[in-house]
């Protein structure tokens, strides 16, 4: 079974500011603070009128988010926004949050809008989800990945999601079953798809290695 | 297409809906049902005139769910080759003519969120059959209007029964301008704008939806150029061995099929890309019309779409 070389991984590029926008959201998790911070100076020297016109949600990285609370009563990476003079910053406890403010900005937004997303990919997933629902094309979002590897990974058997999986292959939370962890990608899932494994030869595993870090 | 592929038909209607504008019904010759089409889809038909032979493109307006006739809508052009004199002159209830089958280059988007419509004069046609599959849809939608004075307004009443208050009305006599800058900037994302009239209505939206920030992939256009005149000159066809004479008012394309090789064409107007042709040779420059190739492409000069662009030039050789 094709397990890589598969065309529907996502392929992402370093963010850069797209000025003809007349709106700018941005969406980050943890690391993806550096690339937004990134865009947000190569705007101000392109001394165009749209940093008022940029919003920035933003939630800190899972692991050490209440570790690196910091003056706002969030992470550090806010203070940095804030100090870069960006209209509107909000931080999130946590990816469901974010994305329920996600949904129903994308719901009051008017065209001429430009999503940029920074973070981990099953955080880019998530919010390309959504902004694929709002029918957001190619030309309006622009996403970097950055942070862990780890893989949303659907089973095709049960239909249940596994989080955070970080080995070739997991067992899926649902249904139990050993998953092979193929680069086949649902934009509308959000995820990885993951087949049985030992289908054909129960209990025959392949060796367990950590490969999305 | 080519000309081994087309369908005969019979014009089974006529009617004058504005001073400048006809409507024609056309059924298929032998009865039975014409070909599944999608609204914003245009057909070819063929003239054949007494001279020459006339290809020109027109929007299907009648709705895709009717299939015992199409129709058209024809405007004549002051600046016309003969093709839109000869419908309104020659073409009555009762002729007969050749269509090639539909085409849609100018297709709503199916999962747009609204759809923004504006149409000037006869630009009108294409979304006329558009609307026929958005109505009763739940995707919100908006039709602008515009047109010289109310009794240029082709298809005025068929659009103010059915669109009621989605339909927005512009007369240039009494100064009404369509409200593009306040229209775009103010559009819920997801929105897709459509728009079909003169080119100078058309490059103002397009131009228009980009300074208030739309990506192109959210705005639609179509616009069938005709064929300009200009200079003659001689063009080889490479693979044929024949030299072709192109005179002031005959396209490149209308004169090669003339002289019997057949080009695969789509819409005649500058638009698909489907004619495009290789330029082998030549000694002085493309007069490029099309709305397909790129800026560079066009510069490059390795390449032209012959429905209606042409050469100024001695010597042309093409791939053909």
């Amino acid at each position: 079974m094709l397990v890589t070389g598969i065309k529907s991984k996502p392929v992402y590029a370093p963010l850069q500011a797209d000025t003809r926008g007349r709106y700018h959201l941005m969406l980050g998790m943890g690391v993806g603070a550096a690339p937004l911070l990134r865009v947000i100076a190569e705007m101000r020297s392109a001394a165009v009128q749209s940093l008022k016109n940029t919003r920035v949600l933003f939630v800190p990285d899972p692991g050490n988010a209440t570790a690196a609370a910091g003056r706002h009563g969030s992470a550090p990476e806010i203070e940095h926004f804030i100090n870069a003079a960006v209209g509107n910053v909000q931080s999130f406890p946590g990816t469901a949050a974010l994305l329920e403010e996600f949904r129903s900005t994308l719901g009051q937004s008017l065209m001429g809008t430009r999503l940029y997303v920074a973070g981990p990919e099953s955080f880019i997933g998530l919010v390309m989800k959504i902004a694929l629902e709002f029918n957001l094309n190619k030309d309006e979002i622009r996403a970097e990945e950055c942070g862990t590897l780890a893989r949303r990974v659907y089973c095709i058997h049960c239909r249940a999601t596994t989080e955070n999986v970080r080995t070739n292959i997991v067992r899926c939370v649902a249904c139990d079953r050993w998953l092979l962890v193929r680069d086949h990608y649902s934009r509308r899932l959000a995820a990885y798809m993951g087949v049985m494994v030992d289908a054909e030869a129960p209990g025959e595993l392949p060796p367990l290695k950590e490969v999305f870090l | 297409m080519n000309d081994a592929q087309t369908l005969a038909v019979e014009v089974v209607g006529v009617e004058q809906v504005t001073p400048l504008i006809k409507h024609f019904k056309l059924a298929p010759v032998g009865g039975g049902s014409l070909p599944v089409f999608s609204g914003g889809s245009h057909i070819i038909v063929v003239m054949r005139a007494a001279d020459r032979v006339h290809k020109n493109p027109y929007s299907l307006l009648g709705s895709p769910s009717q299939l015992e006739t199409y129709e058209i809508g024809v405007r004549r052009m002051e600046e016309s080759r003969g093709g839109s004199h000869y419908m309104h002159d020659r073409v009555v209830v009762g002729s007969r003519l050749e269509i090639a089958h539909p085409v849609n280059l100018f297709g709503l988007d199916k999962i747009a969120r609204k759809h923004v419509l504006i149409a000037g004069g006869i630009g009108i046609t294409p979304f006329l059959a558009q609307l026929e599959d958005l109505h009763g849809g739940a995707v919100p939608y908006e039709l602008h209007y515009s047109v010289r004075s109310a009794e240029h307004a082709a298809f005025l009443e068929r659009l103010r029964r059915r669109e009621g208050e989605r339909l927005h009305m512009y007369h240039d006599s009494e100064g009404q301008m369509i409200p593009f800058e306040t229209l775009l900037a103010a559009q819920p994302l997801g929105t897709h704008v459509y728009v079909c009239g003169p080119a100078g209505m058309i490059n103002h939206v397009i131009n228009t939806a980009r300074s208030c920030g739309w990506p192109d992939s959210h705005i639609h256009w179509e616009q069938f150029s005709a064929p300009p005149v200009g200079d003659v000159f001689e063009v080889f066809l490479a693979r044929s061995k024949i030299s072709v004479h192109v005179p002031h008012d005959q396209s490149l394309l209308e004169s090669i099929e003339a002289a019997g090789v057949e080009v695969p064409y789509l819409c005649r107007g500058g638009v698909c890309g489907f004619c495009h042709t290789r330029v082998l040779e030549l000694d002085g420059e493309l007069v490029h019309n099309d709305h397909f190739l790129s800026d560079a492409d066009k510069a490059k000069g390795s390449s032209i779409m012959p429905c209606v662009s042409r050469a100024r030039c001695k010597r042309l050789v093409l791939d053909l």
